[in-house]
């Protein structure tokens, strides 16, 4: 039996086997994973969830998990997984991009088509800026095609702050200061304006992933990032998300989804591609479905 | 700069404006994949359409138009659309069973009043299964009809699966029965080792 303790709150008695029993839950829900070694780690995280929840004890608390009360499934995982964003956030799947899945991408395209990539959801912005920047950074094809970027998110307030492209110094922390001094400049304390060429040529739209006649306006694209949003959701609602991105891909086009992620635990639509890189997933070419 | 900016948003491709349900499920039985693919998305979760896209699933032959069928008809969520699922967690393919069982989950108040009927299967492998389609019914129905499986059943698999699901789902009701069947199967191991995690993990109350 383990006294838990959140910051100024009471106290709370869990024993190993409901923490091996939230472990068990959190796993089957989204694949991550905590061993008996990383106890403190979630005891924490635990204790912050039934003190903010109001629960008397674990019981009660996992009762709220499992009804799902409040989106308390979305707020437990948050407090297990890094919600801050920051530019080149995972980037061994931008290192994929550039040396994979865009010479994949290509194949099928001549010199100045274009080639469409979505980032969604895309929150205040990181991660289609980062997309653009790795681009111009490390492919050396990137002038010879164009390329559009969208990034999308339902929040719009998220997406207003997208738009004004302007971050603190922690999220440009993985950065080098030579790409910081081309594409950012500094407008106040720890403050950085985003290059506003490179801001205008990205388009910011608000959509619901699992708004099928929302996503239906969105077709053709080559590449998706689609990070850390899909654990959020019931099964239900995966298998629509899933469904729906595999309307928006071009045959034969990629998805990218968050490292907790795995797209054969949410829907079989899509051929698993292992690079050195990354693990992405693939809409089967026209023709070609399954194997 | 390679980088453009068009207009994110394109108007659907013909084929995917909103049209009638007799249209959609006339698509249904089309030559075209992406046709039936199409009309299976447009018929979720409509009820009327669920005979007819009982009758598509036993044809397809697309698994990702089988998929997109199966989602429209577990997106209607009643009796009648558990009806339909439920003979495939009995297929051949792995695929299928995991697919189908994956989307009864996912209605766990219309699945509930098949559970006893599927605990009593005389195919040990769909009982298996059916243990997982009470993974999501609210605790207290799930440890009622695990606790009737647990009582009667002989095969120590298919009570392992029922015990690893009344560890994480089961309340204390079900310890009695639990301990009977660590008794009954004494002599398989793991079955008393599975109880014994089980009732560990039940909370007081």
């Amino acid at each position: 039996m383990a006294r838990l303790e959140a910051r100024g709150p009471p106290t709370v008695q869990v024993t190993q086997e409901e923490v091996r029993r939230l472990c068990e839950f959190l796993y089957r829900r989204t694949g991550m994973s905590f061993a008996d070694n990383k106890r403190y780690y979630v005891d924490r995280r635990l204790a912050e969830r039934i003190v903010v929840t109001k629960s008397e004890s674990f019981q009660s608390y996992f009762a709220i998990l499992r009804s799902d009360v409040g989106h308390e499934i979305e707020h437990l995982v948050n407090a297990f997984t890094v919600n801050e964003t920051y530019f080149y956030r995972e980037e061994h799947q931008l290192r994929c991009m550039t040396s994979n899945l865009l010479d994949n991408v290509i194949r099928a395209k001549k010199p100045g088509e274009s080639i469409r990539i979505w980032s969604i959801p895309c929150s205040t912005g990181e991660e289609p800026y980062s997309i653009a920047i790795w681009l111009m950074e490390n492919w050396r094809q990137v002038d010879n095609y164009n390329i559009e970027i969208v990034g999308s998110d339902i929040d719009t307030r998220a997406l207003k702050a997208a738009a004004s492209g302007v971050y603190g110094d922690r999220a440009l922390a993985r950065l080098s200061g030579d790409v910081i001094a081309r594409y950012f400049q500094k407008v106040e304390n720890n403050s950085y304006r985003i290059d506003p060429g490179l801001r205008d040529s990205i388009q910011f739209t608000r959509v619901n992933l699992i708004d099928a006649s929302e996503m239906a306006l969105y077709h053709n694209f080559d590449i998706v990032f689609c990070r850390n949003v899909l654990i959020y959701f019931d099964d239900s609602s995966r298998r629509i998300a899933a469904e729906n991105l595999y309307d928006c891909l071009h045959p034969g086009g990629y998805i990218c989804l968050g490292h907790s992620e795995t797209m054969s635990r949410i829907s079989p639509l899509f051929l698993v591609c292992r690079f050195s890189d990354a693990i992405v997933y693939q809409r089967p070419e026209a023709g070609r479905d399954r194997e | 700069m390679p980088l453009i900016k068009r207009d994110a948003v394109t108007a659907p491709a013909a084929g995917d404006r909103p049209d009638g349900v007799a249209s959609h499920i006339a698509a249904l039985s089309g030559s075209d994949a992406q046709a039936r693919w199409s009309a299976a998305r447009a018929l979720r979760g409509r009820a009327d359409a669920t005979p007819a896209l009982a009758a598509a699933l036993r044809i397809e032959q697309e698994p990702h138009v089988r998929e997109a069928i199966m989602t429209a008809i577990m997106r209607v969520g009643d009796e009648a659309s558990v009806a339909v699922l439920l003979p495939y967690i009995r297929s051949q393919d792995a695929g299928e069973r995991a697919a189908a069982i994956e989307a009864l989950q996912a209605l766990p108040e219309a699945i509930l009043p098949f559970l006893p009927e599927l605990f009593s299967d005389s195919d040990s492998d769909v009982r298996v299964l059916a243990t997982e389609l009470a993974r999501n019914v609210p605790a207290a129905d799930a440890t009622r009809v695990l606790y009737a499986l647990l009582e009667q059943e002989q095969h120590a698999n298919v009570c392992a699966a029922a015990i690893d699901v009344l560890a994480e789902v089961g309340t204390r009701d079900a310890i009695p029965v639990l301990k009977a069947c660590a008794e009954r199967f004494a002599g398989t191991p793991f079955v008393p080792f599975a109880v014994s995690i089980a009732i560990a993990r039940i909370p007081d109350n």
